[in-house]
């Protein structure tokens, strides 16, 4: 079985963006990225299939430089082939561009499933899997927690999550697009040296204007534009608990008394 | 008048089915009001001819698609029948709420019309008749202002936050027909309900929740004794559900449960915007965090920035005092 799965690079969980002068995106410059993490389950679940079935999996990447490093680390966790899609122009956050990179470079692969993630932490959209399908003319099923596959009934049987801790079983014909659910399958973990020694194996790279795509629609007139960036006001409600542990414990219970919470 | 009507598609499954239709009433009704068109809903499932006279109180027409075909969320039928009713009806807005059926059919339905989507939008703003829409980025760390150039505007829409409007209309209810999908790819085999556990957090009036932060699985000690001394039970963040620690009916949030006890306290918890639609209505909410910039702190209301292994045994300590339970420290 071969699959296809994709890898974001985002910015780092743990800190908070700043945003650029012109208001409408982030300032870039000494802001740490990392795997996004549903990628990482779509990763883990793409070798454990592997497993079962044979094949091989490649993973894509489509942004600057520097998200190479996305691939690397798919290395280290098992992939066997990995393609970047080099967009330094726009960063690969334009989400058009993106759906229409991947496709154009999905096209050349033979494939039975491809996995991107439930949503990536930068723009928290949850498009790009069903955009790409609907490109490749494929079925997709989104926020999947469980695939057991048949490829030579060209079939997978899959659960999906609903909300509320309600799921629903789904029959999908292969080739299909699966965007995965967190906790799929537990991470392993990747040790930093197996990235290390990784990051010398071959990276395919093509570059976004080597796929001659179609600007129109990638700015000003765009599907969905960014008017403003601007950081969550918390109306001033949050009151910060200050001094020592002790000190900062006795005051919070105090004040919870107070409200007549406790 | 055509091209100012906004259709909410409701929900009529399990889940998040009544907080999404009232969300989606409340934010329809206000759009309505400014672009002075008429509020349709679409409705599709089996067996919804109550949901449906219900909805119709609340909307100037319910298009109703009712077949067995629909019991279970059915992708490409929905898509489908989305798809038909838009194309004939020209609306100006088409509101999803932010629960998994909405996140799933939104986006296919705007790559079928070849427009954009924003998902998880939590505030409209209509100035000069001009609709913007406020969304989280980057883990809820940044907010956005988008606007859509493109008809129909489409957009998801974070449940909670409005109170159920008043019943003030008389709609019509219209059947629409629902046709065999042609060579379906998606067959939808059934639905699966949570199993009962005789846990429901739910129901709680005090829940202290554990995140990530916790580390390691022993800690959560920590929590459940801090649940214990408050008299609450003890709840989680969806990694320590996904990591086999807990099973979802601990869990708060989008995927898990919705709570709004009298008092929340979240332990090592960031506050991704899933975790936060499971909890924002909790009336008074505690944060112990060491990232002072953890967007757990923009919803709550008392923060302590720091290390839980060293905030939650004092909290718990000084609870004991209070509540009048032993208090190791005072006794000696
Ligand atoms: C469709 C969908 C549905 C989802 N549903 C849910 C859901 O129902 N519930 C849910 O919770 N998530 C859900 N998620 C996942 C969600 O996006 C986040 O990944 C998750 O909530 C993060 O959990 P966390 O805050 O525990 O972990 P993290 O985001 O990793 O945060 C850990 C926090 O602990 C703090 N910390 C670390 N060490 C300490 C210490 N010693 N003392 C104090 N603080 C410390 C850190 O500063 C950090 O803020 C869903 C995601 C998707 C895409
Ligand atoms: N630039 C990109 N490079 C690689 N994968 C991407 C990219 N953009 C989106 N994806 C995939 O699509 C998923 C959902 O992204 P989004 O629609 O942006 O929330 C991510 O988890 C990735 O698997």
């Amino acid at each position: 079985m071969k699959i296809v799965t994709f890898a974001k690079h985002v910015p780092s969980s743990v800190v908070t963006p700043r945003i650029a002068h012109s208001g409408d995106r982030i300032d870039e410059d000494g802001l740490s990225h990392e795997v996004n993490e549903a990628d990482l389950y779509a990763i883990e679940e793409a070798l454990y299939q592997r497993s079962l079935h044979k094949g091989s999996v490649t993973a894509i990447t489509i942004g600057p430089g520097r998200a190479k490093e996305a691939l690397h680390i798919a290395y280290a966790k098992g992939v066997d082939q990995a393609i970047q899609v080099v967009d330094e122009a726009l960063r690969g956050v334009n989400p058009v561009l993106n759906v229409m990179a991947a496709a154009k470079v999905v096209k050349k692969l033979e494939y039975d499933m491809i996995f991107a993630g439930i949503q990536a932490e930068d723009d928290l959209q949850g498009q790009f899997g069903i955009g790409l399908a609907e490109a490749l003319g494929i079925p997709a099923v989104t926020a999947v927690t469980e695939i057991r596959a048949s490829p030579g009934e060209k079939v997978a049987t899959v659960m999906r999550e609903l909300g509320g801790g309600f799921k629903e079983e789904i029959e999908v014909d292969l080739p299909c697009l699966l965007t995965i659910q967190f906790g799929i399958r537990r991470l392993r973990y990747t040790p930093v040296m197996a990235i290390v020694r990784s990051r010398s194996r071959k990276i395919e790279q093509v570059t976004v204007e080597s796929l001659a795509i179609p600007t129109e629609g990638l700015q000003g007139n765009a599907p969905l534009r960014v008017m403003k960036l601007s950081y969550p006001e918390d109306g001033g409600r949050c009151e910060l608990i200050r001094g020592s542990a002790e000190e900062a414990a006795r005051k919070l219970v105090h004040k919870l008394v107070e409200a007549g919470v406790v | 008048m055509a091209g100012a009507d906004v259709i909410i598609v409701c929900e009529a499954g399990k889940g998040q089915t009544e907080a999404a239709n009232t969300r989606l009433i409340a934010i329809g009704e206000e759009l309505t009001r400014h672009c002075s068109g008429r509020l349709l809903c679409l409705l599709a499932g089996h067996d919804i001819g109550t949901k449906a006279a219900e909805l119709s109180r609340h909307v100037d027409e319910v298009c109703v698609a009712d077949s067995p075909l629909l019991a279970n969320y059915n992708p490409e039928a929905h898509l489908k029948i989305a798809q038909t009713l838009v194309e004939e009806l020209q609306p100006r807005v088409v509101l999803f709420g932010h629960t998994f059926i909405g996140m799933d059919l939104a986006p296919r339905l705007a790559s079928r019309l070849g427009v954009g989507v924003a998902s998880n939008c939590f505030d409209v703003r209509i100035e000069n008749d001009a609709l913007s829409f406020m969304r989280p980025m980057y883990r809820g760390r940044i907010n956005a202002r988008v606007v859509m150039d493109f008809r129909p505007i489409i957009v998801t829409l974070q449940l909670g936050g409005a109170e159920p409007p008043a019943a003030g209309r008389a709609g019509t209810v219209r059947r629409i027909d629902v046709g065999p999908v042609e060579n379906a790819k998606i067959k939808p085999l059934r639905t699966i309900e949570p199993a009962p556990t005789g846990i429901d957090i739910a129901k709680a009036d005090i829940v202290v929740a554990g995140g990530r932060g916790i580390g390691e699985k022993q800690n959560f000690t920590l929590v459940a004794e801090l649940a214990e001394a408050l008299g609450g039970v003890p709840a989680c963040s969806r990694p320590l559900v996904d990591m086999g620690w807990f099973g979802t009916s601990h869990q708060v949030g989008l995927s898990g449960n919705t709570v709004k006890p009298k008092l929340y306290i979240a332990c090592g918890i960031s506050g991704a915007v899933e975790h936060l639609h499971g909890m924002k209505e909790s009336k008074t909410i505690v944060a112990i965090n060491k990232d002072p910039d953890a967007p757990i702190f923009k919803v709550a209301h008392y923060g302590v920035v720091g290390d839980l292994n060293e905030i939650v045994p004092q909290l718990t300590r000084e609870v004991r005092a209070v509540r009048g339970g032993k208090d190791p420290r005072r006794e000696t």
